[in-house]
């Protein structure tokens, strides 16, 4: 085969978006020799991941497999591709004044980072999704280490060790899976034995929990999130998170689907440990970004429920649903929490406390009731579309006959909604003499993720049609 | 279409009052008394046809119609007796907010909550019932966070968590409702129309287990007491109610315990074929706890506006025993026992924001709520101090006053299924009694507190404003026939 012939061949085709990102990728590796200046590499990256949207959706809308079903495009793929990417997206602008030197590795990790998210949400290969998400966590410990502060140092250093080890969890995993299941490929398993396939299970479990920050793995992420530039935070809070949401979806509801009674076990045990601990945690924590970080595994928390209602079974009906919550909680998980962590930008100070919040709505009214939405919307209150995401999951635990896992889940929120709602007392308060940052870095993330979270309800006209995507969690 | 043309134009003018800057009162004022006037005129429209005691002018919108999201209103005489409370007390609490320093964004809150309550009474659908009933906890909530006196964060959260887990609970038996028709259907399709979900031959079918029954009454009832509030999960009660300001608490008290009352009366009235007698035993003697216990801590409160917060609690005590002992009870004791129990939610908001609005008053001319440090101001300030007396004894159920026509209808009716129980009833009633006239003649009688020095009686528009709400009080208690017999029919069409 020649190369003309390789080019134009229809597995090629379908890796057009990522070659176009490596290239600008490069470009902009060629480019810092000379220039400096920050805004220049944020705007570039800003239009080529808006450009590999287009791209993708230009040639990764129809479904096929490709490189013989190591990759398989279809909707589903690409519908999480298209939310990582948003989440870069939402995320690059602001983050300029963040990046102080060499601002062209930056941005150049960053899309070396997507495209990894990009292969890694069409794969059903287990050596490719290890090979992608590793992708993806070597640029995010670049990422994190982009500051110059002890505290900074610190985060990377934690989440760089707690990353490596995790990987080699994945990598044990992995092996054991081939063990017991004969191939690395997730999809038609044909059987799983049984002395190797509970070690495969909890060793790959363990491994990627570590990313979505699942109680007990969660430790490095509150002190990740805390030391990590702002931006930086939003970003591995949200779309690493994602990108790991959807790699535990796709090993354990389509490798593991004849092991599904372990699978609910294991993901029911976690998910009530991890809600609750979350939650508690942050009630009694006073660190403004700590809270938000806690909020964020019990996040994680509600979001593994999907796979409790998928494991359990009872009905093609409550998992579908399941599904369908879970990819619309994931996008809207994307800017209500990254809207959260670019907020604690308005504190001037370092290490902003909760306290330092009080007086925000007597300065700037707009901020504040953009806060407000946010924190409501994560407190899961209508009419917010964090309201609509729960109703779902709820809806599918409900469907799927799963009553007390609701009812635990519910009691979590009605928890929750203490430490947000303390946060808005607090900026109520009159007493505040604090300075706020009112920078349009800080200003426009935090509006637009308040603006989202009224318009992605808007989103549940296209239930229907985002229903049809759901079987491509399964292949195509 | 006019009832949702109503609630479009409150709307409208909430979003406006949250943006005006040059008198705020006198818009919102305005704005509010105009919702009242259209709503009332729109219910003697209505009424004056005749009415069968069905849902009327249905009139929806689809929005997602494929998931069952249309925005369906409707009305019944159960709904409109209670809009016509909200919109009577909104413009008490924005009008006894005149001479405080508020600005805009106070007024917009007050709205808001008229419009969040507003519309949990036309929805006649799931989603938007429960995206109203959240809706009126937030501007709720903020008011008392940001307005609030002493204690007003821990008040604020406090109040807000207890309602938040209600309304999951709420949500919890709204969804399982949904998922159980949905299978219940032969299509196969979605709806949240209150209407469908509700009636007795899907809720008493077997396509819903015993145990999903069970779980739906659980759900609900936990979010309606909750909201009434009913002992044993009243501890956000003493708190919020001392901590919010006076509008606020006018709202809280009138507005708040309706929503629960509403919620008792048009979805768990519908679903009474699965309600067990056992847990309709349950919801009498949680009724009759809070009605003496209530009572009875009311007694020890020297502070008065703590008194009335438990007062209020215990006058709704006798809902829960109302819908209980309704639901047992059969043919004309039924329907004068429920109908009682709905007059009761109507006749309590009035005299409570009544009793609310003119303890402003006393506040605002003396200083003080304390019994202790008041006395004796009828020689200072009769006008008022009658005014307050009135509404006493309103509060205490004397006939002439509404609050005797549902407690009578209560306790008459409830003879039959309570039995020797009635006497604790009744006892709850002669302790709540005896506290108000002791209040009564404790702070507007007997000799003079002369540290309080001269005062002045309250002005012409202010005694227009409380005076209003009294003859309104007087009204349905010397002719209730104008609402009682509109609600029966509401109740014979149920039962």
């Amino acid at each position: 085969m020649n190369i003309i012939n390789m080019l134009q061949s229809s597995d090629f085709t379908t890796l057009i978006p990522e070659l176009f990102l490596g290239a600008i990728a490069f470009i902009m590796l060629f480019l810092g020799i000379k220039y400096k200046n920050p805004k220049l590499y944020s705007a570039m990256a800003f239009i080529s991941l808006l450009i590999a949207i287009g791209l993708l959706l230009v040639f990764d809308s129809s479904v096929s497999q490709t490189y013989s079903g190591i990759l398989q495009i279809n909707d589903f793929g690409l519908f999480f591709a298209i939310i990582m990417i948003i989440s870069s997206l939402y995320m690059v602008l602001p983050s300029t004044r963040e990046v102080h030197e060499k601002p062209e590795l930056f941005y150049a990790t960053l899309l070396f980072v997507n495209i990894a998210m990009i292969v890694a949400a069409f794969s059903f290969n287990l050596i490719v999704i290890f090979i992608a998400f590793e992708g993806v966590s070597i640029g995010t410990y670049i990422m994190t280490a982009y500051g110059k502060s002890r505290r900074n140092l610190e985060a990377a250093t934690k989440y760089f060790f707690t990353g490596t080890i995790a990987t080699s969890f994945i990598l044990f995993g992995s092996a054991f899976f081939y063990i017991s299941a004969g191939t690395f490929n997730l999809q038609n398993v044909a059987a799983l034995q049984s002395h190797s396939v509970l070690i495969a299970l909890i060793f790959l479990f363990v491994g990627f929990g570590f990313k979505l920050a699942l109680v007990p793995m969660h430790q490095w992420a509150i002190d990740a999130y805390d030391g990590s530039p702002n931006s930086v935070s939003a970003f591995l809070s949200t779309g690493t998170k994602v990108l790991a949401f959807l790699i535990i979806l796709r090993i354990f509801l389509v490798g593991f689907s004849l092991e599904s009674v372990d699978v609910y076990y294991l993901f029911i045990i976690i998910s009530i440990i991890t809600m609750t601990y979350g939650n508690i945690a942050a009630i009694s924590e006073t660190n403004l970004k700590r809270v938000f970080a806690y909020s964020s595994v019990a996040q994680a928390g509600y979001l593994i429920l999907v796979l409790a209602v998928v494991g359990y079974n009872y009905s093609a009906n409550a998992n579908e649903l399941a599904i369908l919550a879970g990819m619309y909680y994931s996008l809207v998980y994307i800017f209500m929490k990254g809207g959260a962590f670019f907020s604690v930008g308005l504190v001037k100070k370092e290490n902003a406390k909760i306290d330092d919040l009080s007086g925000l709505a007597w300065k700037s009214p707009a901020m504040a009731i953009s806060i407000i939405v946010i924190l409501i919307s994560l407190a899961g209150v209508p009419p917010t579309a964090g309201f609509f995401a729960k109703y779902y999951l709820f809806l599918s635990l409900i469907s799927g006959q799963l009553w007390w896992l609701a009812v635990i889940a519910i009691v979590n929120s009605a928890i929750s909604v203490f430490y947000y709602l303390r946060l808005i007392v607090i900026m109520f308060r009159r007493d505040g003499d604090n300075q706020f940052d009112l920078s349009p870095s800080v200003y426009y993330p935090v509006a637009i993720a308040a603006i989202m979270m009224f318009a992605l309800v808007a989103l549940i006209y296209e239930f229907p049609t985002i229903q049809t995507y759901v079987l491509g969690l399964f292949g195509v | 279409m006019i009832l949702m043309s109503i609630f479009i134009l409150l709307i409208l003018l909430t979003i406006i009052s949250f943006f005006l800057k040059n008198r705020p009162w006198e818009f919102s004022m305005y704005s509010s008394l105009l919702i009242l006037a259209l709503t009332f005129f729109y219910a003697i429209i209505i009424f004056s046809s005749g009415y069968q005691g069905n849902i009327i002018s249905n009139y929806s919108v689809g929005l997602v119609p494929s998931i069952g999201i249309n925005f369906t209103t409707g009305a019944s005489s159960l709904t409109l007796a209670l809009l016509f409370l909200t919109t009577m007390i909104v413009p008490i609490g924005i009008y006894i907010s005149r001479n405080q320093e508020f600005h805009g964004l106070f007024y917009g809150l007050m709205m808001l909550t008229e419009v969040g309550l507003f519309g949990l009474l036309i929805s006649r659908n799931f989603i938007f019932f429960y995206i109203f009933w959240e809706a009126v906890i937030i501007p709720v909530f903020l008011l008392i966070a940001i307005y609030g006196g002493e204690k007003k964060e821990t008040a604020s959260l406090k109040f807000f968590i207890y309602t938040q887990l209600g309304s999951v609970f709420l949500l919890l038996s709204i969804l399982t409702l949904f998922a159980f028709h949905y299978y219940y259907t032969p299509s196969h399709s979605f709806t949240l129309n209150m209407s469908s979900l509700l009636s007795s031959a899907f809720v008493s079918s077997s396509a819903i287990p015993v145990f999903w029954k069970y779980f739906i009454i659980f759900g609900f009832l936990f979010a309606f007491l909750v909201k009434m509030p009913s002992f044993p999960l009243h501890s956000w009660l003493p708190d919020a109610y001392n901590s919010a300001p006076y509008p606020v608490t006018v709202i809280l008290a009138g507005g708040l315990s309706l929503m629960g009352g509403y919620g008792f009366f048009a979805i768990l009235l519908p679903l009474s074929s699965i309600i067990t007698s056992s847990v309709l035993w349950i919801i009498i003697s949680l009724g009759i706890v809070s009605l003496v216990y209530f009572s009875l801590v009311a007694m020890m409160q020297t502070n008065l506006k703590k008194m009335l917060a438990f007062a209020s609690a215990a006058s709704m005590g006798f809902v829960n025993i109302s819908l209980g002992v309704g639901i047992m009870e059969t043919g004309a004791f039924g329907i004068q026992e429920l109908t009682g129990g709905i007059y009761q939610i109507l006749a309590h908001g009035l005299i409570i924001a009544l009793l609310f609005a003119t303890l402003f008053f006393i506040k605002a001319k003396t200083g003080k709520e304390n019994i202790h440090s008041l006395g004796g101001i009828h020689r200072e300030v009769p006008i008022l101090s009658s005014i307050f007396l009135g509404g006493l004894l309103a509060s205490l159920g004397l006939p002439g006053f509404a609050g005797f026509i549902s407690e009578f209808s209560i306790v008459a009716a409830s003879y039959y299924v309570l039995g020797p129980l009635i006497f604790l009833v009744i006892f709850g009633m002669i302790i709540t009694a005896s506290y108000h006239i002791w209040a009564a003649q404790r702070t507007l009688y007997g000799p003079f507190n002369e540290t309080l020095g001269r005062l002045n009686d309250i002005g012409r528009h202010d005694i227009f404003a409380i005076g209003s709400l009294l003859v309104v009080i007087l009204i349905l208690g010397i002719y209730p026939n104008i609402i009682f017999g509109l609600l029966e029919k509401y109740v014979e069409v149920l039962l």
